[in-house]
């Protein structure tokens, strides 16, 4: 079966070759003088209806018919995902794919976000780029996630694409305000620049005076993340200059002031906007205070809501007049209580997406259920993320919002105490979910009514809740939590495991389970080198597997890697590895392509 | 900033000292039933267990990190099981360290699954409910951390019955906040010490931040952990402290002390 989210073949033919002989194939006329002019026909009419197909599990499963199927899919692929950047070489893109115009690229496994990988790992999106500079002239759009980009990189990026539209860097490092002055300057077509939650170093560098002078096509303007002041002056005359603009998300350093004038030079376009600080600066109101309402009255178009970084709460009400409108809202920098929370909630009937900070407590929750009934995305943040902190929500909340939002398919839900009971209602009443990350954030925590482990809330999950896909699990398990998951886990691609489990038995329900288990990433749970060895029929169908601070001994996954030789094994150690050390801190293993990389660092072991 | 302390060879490991930690693991994976009870969630002394064994060592790409305080910080010195003092955790990284422990608080690397931007919501003052805004101008501004009115904190002495307030907003390194202790309480320690009516000396108050001296320079944190001062950035530490306390250094075992010589060279941060 083929990948749905690989653009290669499955593992089973890892070689470099298409699959089929020309000899199998029935459309393809082979060993006869006259068959290139046949083949040219074919050829030529096939890439006219393999352009129209989109989907990539559908050209995925085109390019296996035969050679000539492959051939063609490649030179009609213009939008090419690459979920792990290790999986393959940069060479054998531009082999495969003559006519890329978009590139998809992931790095980083996610556990990289919490610090449990060491900075320069890798994911270096430099051989990407210099590769692509020479072979795509063409492309347009690159969307990076969890990479390390560097100013170099952009700059080779705005340098060697002329037609260059889109930029989105997620959770990217490595570059800066210098690196974005570039592909601002360069990039004269560039219609997207969005960075969304990266680290982007001040380099001091005013990047948006560097903006071409004329009328931009700017589409989209995402800069929420970026902490570094901007010249407003600059900012107000690029908005005012780039007509089609309909997504600007601000960062803190533009004030409460700063917004009203954007909004009242650009409000009605605007479909997404991120309000960046939503706090005054030190002005004295000489007319009584701003109307600041106003300016979001001019604001007919906008549909998604975001920044409130530092918010002054007295101002909130001024966002009255789009909540009818908003299908996103996203309160998550903004400590907001219920009281002021409510008010705001209660206009927002067309709510589909809400991300908010536990600060707006149960009760805050309770009216979201009231009122949202569209809602499909839910994400609560803990304002205080540590384990002994006060928990403002709790399973009173998501009881509610399982009674109220019976359409919710995903969510994200930090909390300090949880309830079986509570996860078995919503296992009933959100028949919807595909993704249920529920972090209970002391660990090993028990049911805090029934004292028993979690095993059966988070087993009523995966029976009930038939379209899920991925699962984060976190609190007080026993092995039978994962007996559960392997049983009824049928679809679930994406599981976290976290201080959890009992025995090896419980790694062994999930690899011997999961049919789709595509992304697995475990830490600190007691599983060894018996449950490794039990997935081993399973790894080349997987994305990644990591697992850090397991009991998983260095022999073992000597012969993992032995016995699988596409696969990958990184075992990421400290400094002073230690041959004598039992257990190695973190594994990491994917499969790939073209071997071992080449720039792995000194503290990343392959096997 | 460099992690690890160099002279490992001449410094005894702390964890030599402590035998077979690991072996405490294994037996607990064969009784689960048993200690299923035990295991639930109790007040028990901190264990350390998750910590980690030994620090990276790290480039200097931190200085944007300064949000991340908790994976960063150390384990309590004075910890009851008497585990090992680790130095230098400056980084953000430390490597996973098994903990199948179920009873064990404190601090873990990476956990609660938060990312580090969404961390220092907690400690910004600009985020309380409703008052005491900070107002940032716009442009030309850029502050990481809020500043702060007078930032006075408890600071209490051994031997010495009588504590005295510090604003650490007065100081900006370690330095500067050693000196002043010495200010504050040399006149003080040298009365308590005037136990025959003598003359009393004043003894300058010196080695508060490298184990050299008679006292050492601690620190309660906001998760009420005691700490030992002078390992994280000056603005993280004091984001974080809650209260001072100057300790006799014999309290420390030697071995410690060991490490602490060691590592005073790269441990010393200053935030400039």
């Amino acid at each position: 079966m083929p990948e749905d989210d690989e653009d290669q073949s499955p593992p089973s033919d890892l070689r470099s070759q298409p699959p089929c002989s020309p000899n199998k194939s029935r459309n393809c006329i082979s060993s006869s003088s006259s068959q290139t002019f046949p083949d040219h026909v074919l050829e030529n009419v096939l890439e006219n209806v393999l352009q129209f197909l989109d989907s990539r599990c559908d050209r995925n499963a085109a390019s296996l018919v035969c050679k000539l199927w492959w051939k063609v899919e490649g030179l009609t692929r213009s939008e090419v995902f690459i979920g792990n950047c290790y999986a393959l070489s940069p060479a054998r893109l531009t082999q495969r794919f003559k006519r890329v115009r978009s590139l998809l690229l992931k790095g980083k496994p996610r556990f990289a976000d919490f610090n449990l990988m060491p900075p320069d790992w890798g994911a270096n999106f430099a051989p990407w780029v210099s590769t692509m500079a020479k072979a795509y002239p063409w492309l347009e759009k690159v969307d990076l996630k969890r990479m390390f980009v560097t100013d170099d990189d952009l700059a080779l990026l705005a340098e060697s694409f002329p037609g260059f539209k889109e930029l989105v860097l997620v959770c990217c490092e490595g570059f800066g305000t210098s690196g974005i002055a570039v592909v601002a300057n360069k990039c004269r077509k560039l219609k997207v620049l969005d960075l969304i939650e990266s680290e982007v170093t001040d380099d001091e560098v005013d990047w948006v005076s560097c903006f071409p002078e004329d009328v931009t096509c700017l589409e989209s303007l995402a800069f929420d993340c970026v902490e570094a002041p901007i010249n407003f002056k600059a900012l107000e005359g690029l908005v005012g200059r780039s007509p089609s603009l309909r997504k600007l998300r601000l960062n803190r350093f533009v004030s409460l002031e700063e917004l009203r004038r954007l909004l009242l030079l650009g409000a009605p376009q605007l479909t997404s906007l991120g309000t960046g600080s939503f706090s005054r600066g030190d002005q004295s109101d000489e007319q009584g205070p701003p109307d600041y309402a106003a300016a979001f009255r001019a604001c007919k178009s906008v549909v998604c809501l975001s920044g409130f970084r530092e918010l002054m709460p007295e101002y909130l009400p001024a966002i009255l007049p789009v909540c009818a409108n908003l299908t996103s809202l996203n309160f998550s920098y903004a400590n907001i209580s219920p009281d002021m929370f409510k008010p705001i909630i209660h206009s927002c009937h067309k709510l589909q997406i809400f991300w908010a900070l536990d600060s707006i407590c149960d009760e805050g929750l309770q009216a979201v259920a009231a009122t949202c009934k569209e809602l499909r995305e839910l994400r609560i943040f803990p304002f205080d993320p540590r384990e002994d902190s006060e928990g403002p929500v709790s399973e009173l909340g998501l009881q509610a919002i399982s009674e109220g939002c019976r359409k919710l398919e995903s969510l994200l839900y930090f909390c300090q105490r949880m309830t079986n009971a509570a996860l078995i209602a919503m296992s009933h009443n959100c028949p919807e979910l595909t993704v249920f990350r529920l972090c209970i954030m002391g660990r090993h925590r028990p049911d805090h009514v029934t004292g028993k482990a979690m095993d059966e809330g988070f087993g009523a999950i995966v029976k009930n809740c038939k379209k899920l896909t991925r699962l984060a699990v976190s609190g007080l398990l026993t092995d039978q939590a994962f007996r559960y998951m392997g049983e009824y886990g049928k679809l679930i691609r994406t599981l976290s495991v976290a201080f959890a489990g009992d025995s090896d038995m419980a790694l062994r329900h999930v690899l011997e389970g999961c049919p789709r288990l595509q992304k697995l990433e475990i830490r600190d749970s007691p599983f060894g080198d018996v449950a490794l060895r039990s997935g081993m029929h399973r790894y080349y169908n997987m994305r990644f597997v990591w697992m850090s601070a397991c009991s998983l001994s260095m022999g073992c996954c000597k012969d993992v890697a032995r016995a699988m030789p596409n696969l990958v094994v990184e075992v990421i150690g400290s400094d002073d590895d230690d041959e004598n050390r039992e257990f190695v801190d973190t594994l990491y293993m994917y499969r790939s392509l073209d071997g071992p990389r080449k720039d792995a660092p000194q503290f990343v072991t392959i096997l | 900033m460099e992690g690890c302390p160099i002279s490992r060879e001449t410094c005894p490991k702390l964890l030599d000292l402590i035998p077979q930690e690991r072996k405490w693991y294994h037996d607990k994976e064969k009784n689960n039933s048993d200690q299923e009870k035990k295991l639930e969630l109790r007040l028990a002394p901190p264990g350390g267990d998750e910590e980690d064994l030994s620090a990276m060592k790290k480039k200097k790409n931190l200085e944007t990190r300064n949000n991340i305080k908790k994976e960063a910080e150390d384990k309590p010195i004075f910890n009851l099981s008497g585990n090992h003092f680790s130095p230098s955790n400056k980084t953000t990284y430390a490597p996973p360290h098994i903990s199948h422990k179920r009873t064990a608080p404190g601090p873990v690397v990476g956990w609660p699954p938060v990312r580090s931007f969404r961390k220092n919501l907690a400690s910004s003052s600009s985020s309380k409910l409703g008052n005491d805004q900070i107002n940032k101008s716009g442009e030309g501004e850029k502050q990481v951390e809020p500043k702060r009115e007078g930032m006075f904190v408890k600071i209490n002495m051994d031997s010495v019955p009588i504590g005295r307030k510090v604003d650490l907003n007065a100081y900006s390194t370690y330095e500067q906040l050693s000196l002043a202790v010495d200010k504050l309480f040399r006149g003080l320690l040298a009365a308590q010490r005037d136990t025959s009516g003598g003359e009393g000396e004043e003894q300058p108050i010196i080695g508060l931040l490298n184990g050299k001296g008679e006292f050492t320079l601690t620190y309660e944190d906001n998760e009420g952990d005691k700490m030992l001062v002078g390992d994280v950035p000056w603005q993280m530490f004091v984001s974080s402290v809650k209260r001072l306390r100057v300790i006799k250094s014999s309290e420390i075992s030697s071995a410690l002390k060991c490490k602490l010589l060691c590592s005073y060279g790269n441990m010393f941060y200053s935030h400039n």
